[in-house]
């Protein structure tokens, strides 16, 4: 039953972005190792290419010393590589049973599935977290009408239920409680007693340290260190992750820009605002200021300016230009000088196979009459891409030609046209060159000297702390956390994200 | 009620709300056709509506895995034609026999060309088997340009008047094809049916098969239109390239009044043959009450488009709240 399995020099390109550059890890039987890294960093393509889901690009697997390659799912599961998903990978109107066995039914004469053993047997597997459940949790019961932390289980369940070697949980503690956790790592530490090898992926320090032999931190998709967890603190590993000595330093600002902004009149007040992803969100943002949002993917922020944008239903108030507003669409939002530049510039920011014409003008045709006055849309248009720096064959060449940086200048140029006085950009600078950043930056300072109010979220720390004066840190749909003046600091972002407690980083 | 609880009620009891609109597509049927419950009625309803419910149930399975099958109707043309011109008013037995095989077998490649470009090379199935509809029902017109042919007038009898142990042959198919569905749902298959419908990627990461399973239900598809091409053939016994055009929307409408979602991953086949039960009745009632035929596509389309309307028009009014 011993098992080792190592990955080397892994890399893994999803068209043209890079998720993994040089990954590296190894895993042996009867130990845990956790698998640390900070968004983005490549810990689920890491954990995908070992369970065969996705295929590596170079690189090797290596399992007992011999070379594998995993093409697909099965591949991995016939050499006992389990996975808990992260997205989960449960069927929604199949039941608990269904799920758990789907593809290993146990079968009768004639390939008839065997429902009275299924049913055994999940009974077994769910007497495991027997005493946790909050509704009752029966095998018979359909997976969409369970609670989100049922679910978790059934997923882990069903992870289990394979009796694997390996046995892989990726994020599988985020939407357990307290008592669920205790119970899966007395479970974890008897897997290895027992001689099963488990690579942890989560982002909870606490429990990294409670439940790990040893780690290996991602970063930008290359492995940067690794090691005994007892040889290490908190501290070490959120240097890891960050990667640079200067951790603990405040970064340089311009202090006098904060001055100015903090007694300029409120721009936008939001209080208890909520929706899906959010749970009761509350901020201010002064006229001109350029105000942060930190926090792991995916932990509300999207919903966040979406529904500042009118794109989701909400409830809650929010006061812009101190009157209460409330959008029902975007085009409201819009016409009331909001500008949203969303995170996914291709599916949501761009119309990819039109003109950067088009583009850029999509938001204000209605400005340029009846018929449309199409010389000086075109003047506007080549006026904003030259302000921009925009690098172009043409203003009628289609935008999918561009790279990342050229393009996401087209989001933001179309809205520059409108004159927005709320700004909010969502993740602006991911996949964008690093000349094209710094324009970036320069521009949202002149658009804040300028009186532009510009709610910024980022999952490239450095670009919070560099430009904002104040951070706020969400998670779990809940800002957590305000870091302003001597708090802003590297180390205090990257732990507040994680959500570990200012004690753990003495 | 809860929602949740209405989602597993829903679950446990998929063709209830079918099996109620039969129950009153009946009672309705009842005052036109006040002899409906004899045995030569009930024969001479059911052999009508035989070719659709064996194409419907094939549609159920495409549906089912998450696809949709639009091309179902041009293989029913293109089984008619084959036995039509192939056998002839004056062929040999032995001949319709064997044609009646080469119509599976063309059936079954029709269905796996669709499985083919849906399941192998990620093409849209609905954009994908419009297509080759085109291509089926041209080459039924190849075949036939004009309506004619037949088949031996043995088969054409044998088809209307056979009731074995007292019962019209279409119930011993509907039996059959209830059997083989019980049967399916009970084996690995079945659970890998309604797992890649419901939603593929997460069938996928749990080694679930998906792209054989998805190519399979078309060539289950296939066969079955083959399967219904044979019926029609001999309820009608003569051939025409434009026999089952009418029919590919019906068999969709079918499987959505049977209860099973559009989206894939909910229903059954049973539903499916109650739905096309209940659109033979609507038709019957539709010509007994002189009402234009235009009306039978008329409530073809509106079921369908209330169908997929039906979870938009809910989302917009709870956005309205």
């Amino acid at each position: 039953m011993s098992l080792s399995l190592s990955a080397r020099n892994v890399v893994k390109r999803y068209a043209g972005v890079i998720a993994l550059s040089d990954a590296n890890l190894d895993v042996n039987a009867g130990e845990v190792v956790a698998l640390i890294g900070a968004n983005g960093s490549g810990k689920s393509t890491l954990s995908k290419i070992i369970n065969g889901v996705v295929v590596l690009d170079r690189g090797q697997l290596l399992l007992d010393g011999k070379p594998v390659n995993f093409s697909s799912p099965q591949a991995a599961k016939s050499l006992g590589i389990s996975t808990v998903f992260q997205d989960l990978s449960l069927i929604p109107h199949m039941t608990v049973a269904e799920n758990i066995w789907l593809s290993r039914e146990p079968q009768k004469w004639g390939g008839i599935v065997d429902r009275g053993q299924i049913r055994e047997k999940t009974d077994a597997l769910l007497d495991l977290f027997t005493g946790t459940y909050k509704s009752s949790l029966r095998p018979e019961v359909t997976v969409a009408s369970l609670p989100s932390d049922e679910k978790q289980i059934v997923e882990i369940l069903k992870a289990v239920s394979f009796d694997p070697k390996l046995l892989i949980l990726d994020e599988a503690t985020a939407s357990l409680d307290s008592r669920q956790v205790e119970r899966l790592f007395e479970m974890v530490v008897h897997w290895k007693q027992n001689g099963k090898a488990i690579i942890f992926v989560s982002h909870r320090m606490e429990e990294i340290f409670r439940i790990a032999d040893r780690y290996s931190v991602l970063r930008n998709g290359k492995t940067v260190g690794s090691g005994e967890m007892k040889e290490v603190k908190t501290k070490d590993i959120v240097a890891l992750m960050v990667g640079d000595k200067s951790a603990e330093s405040v970064v340089e600002r311009k202090k006098k820009t904060q001055q100015n902004s903090l007694n300029r009149k409120m721009q936008l007040e939001v209080s208890d605002l909520s929706a899906e992803g959010l749970k009761g969100v509350s901020l201010k943002l002064h006229e001109g200021e350029l105000l942060g949002i930190g926090g792991l993917k995916g932990q509300g922020q999207r919903s966040l300016l979406h529904t500042l944008f009118g794109d989701l239903v909400s409830t809650g108030t929010i006061k812009f230009d101190g009157a209460l507003v409330k959008f029902k669409n975007p085009r409201q939002a819009m016409n009331n000088g909001v500008a949203l530049v969303p995170g996914e510039r291709a599916k949501e920011g761009l119309l990819f196979i039109r003109s950067i014409l088009e583009n850029l003008l999509l938001p204000s045709w209605g400005n340029y009459g009846f018929p449309t006055h199409i010389r000086d849309a075109q003047k506007s248009a080549s006026d904003v891409s030259s302000s921009l720096s925009l690098k172009m064959a043409g203003l009628d060449e289609p935008v999918s030609g561009l790279s990342g940086g050229n393009a996401q200048k087209v989001v933001i140029g179309k809205w520059l046209l409108r004159n927005p006085r709320l700004l909010l950009l969502d993740d602006p600078t991911k996949g964008v060159d690093v000349g094209t950043k710094a324009e970036f930056y320069s521009l949202l300072t002149k658009l804040c000297a300028d009186g532009v109010s510009v709610l910024f979220y980022s999952s490239d720390d450095e670009e919070l702390l560099a430009l904002c004066d104040r951070i706020l840190v969400m998670h779990d749909g809940l800002i957590r956390t305000e870091l302003a003046g001597e708090s802003l600091t590297k180390s205090n972002l990257v732990a507040a994200s994680l959500g570990a407690s200012q004690e753990s980083m003495q | 009620m809860n929602r949740q609880n209405w989602q597993s009620f829903a679950r446990r009891n998929p063709y209830l709300f079918s099996f109620l609109l039969l129950v009153i597509i009946i009672i309705v049927n009842f005052f036109f056709q006040h002899n409906i419950f004899e045995r030569d009625t009930l024969n001479s309803n059911m052999r009508v509506f035989l070719p659709l419910i064996i194409l419907a149930a094939g549609q159920a399975i495409v549906i089912l895995g998450g696809g949709i099958d639009i091309s179902v109707g041009s293989i029913v043309s293109i089984v008619n034609v084959i036995l039509a011109t192939q056998v002839g008013l004056q062929g040999d037995p032995q001949k319709m026999y064997l044609m009646m095989g080469v119509a599976l077998v063309v059936g079954m490649l029709a269905g796996a060309l669709n499985g083919f470009f849906v399941a192998f090379m990620r093409l849209q199935p609905i954009i994908t088997t419009y297509a080759t509809s085109f291509l089926y029902a041209g080459l039924a017109l190849f075949i036939l340009p004009n309506p004619g042919g037949g088949i031996p007038q043995s088969f054409s009898t044998f088809y209307r008047d056979t009731t074995p142990l007292g019962f019209p042959l279409a119930f011993i198919i509907i039996a059959i094809i209830l059997l083989a569905w019980g049967f399916i749902q009970q084996t690995r298959y079945g659970r890998y049916l309604f797992a890649v419908g419901g939603k593929a990627e997460a069938a996928y990461e749990t080694a679930v098969p998906v792209n054989t399973v998805l190519f399979s239900t078309y060539v289950i598809a296939g066969l079955m239109a083959a399967i219904s091409g044979i019926a029609i053939t001999m309820l009608v016994a003569s051939g025409n390239a434009g026999t089952g055009d009418q029919l590919t929307l019906s068999s969709v409408t079918a499987v959505v009044i049977g209860g099973t979602a559009l989206s894939g991953g909910i229903g059954g086949v049973a539903g499916a043959i109650i739905g096309a039960v209940i659109l033979g009745f609507i038709k019957n009632i539709i010509s007994f009450a002189n009402i234009d035929t235009w009306w039978q596509t008329f409530v073809n389309a509106a079921i369908i488009v209330i169908a997929l309307a039906a979870p938009g028009v809910i989302y917009l009014f709870r956005r309205r709240r």
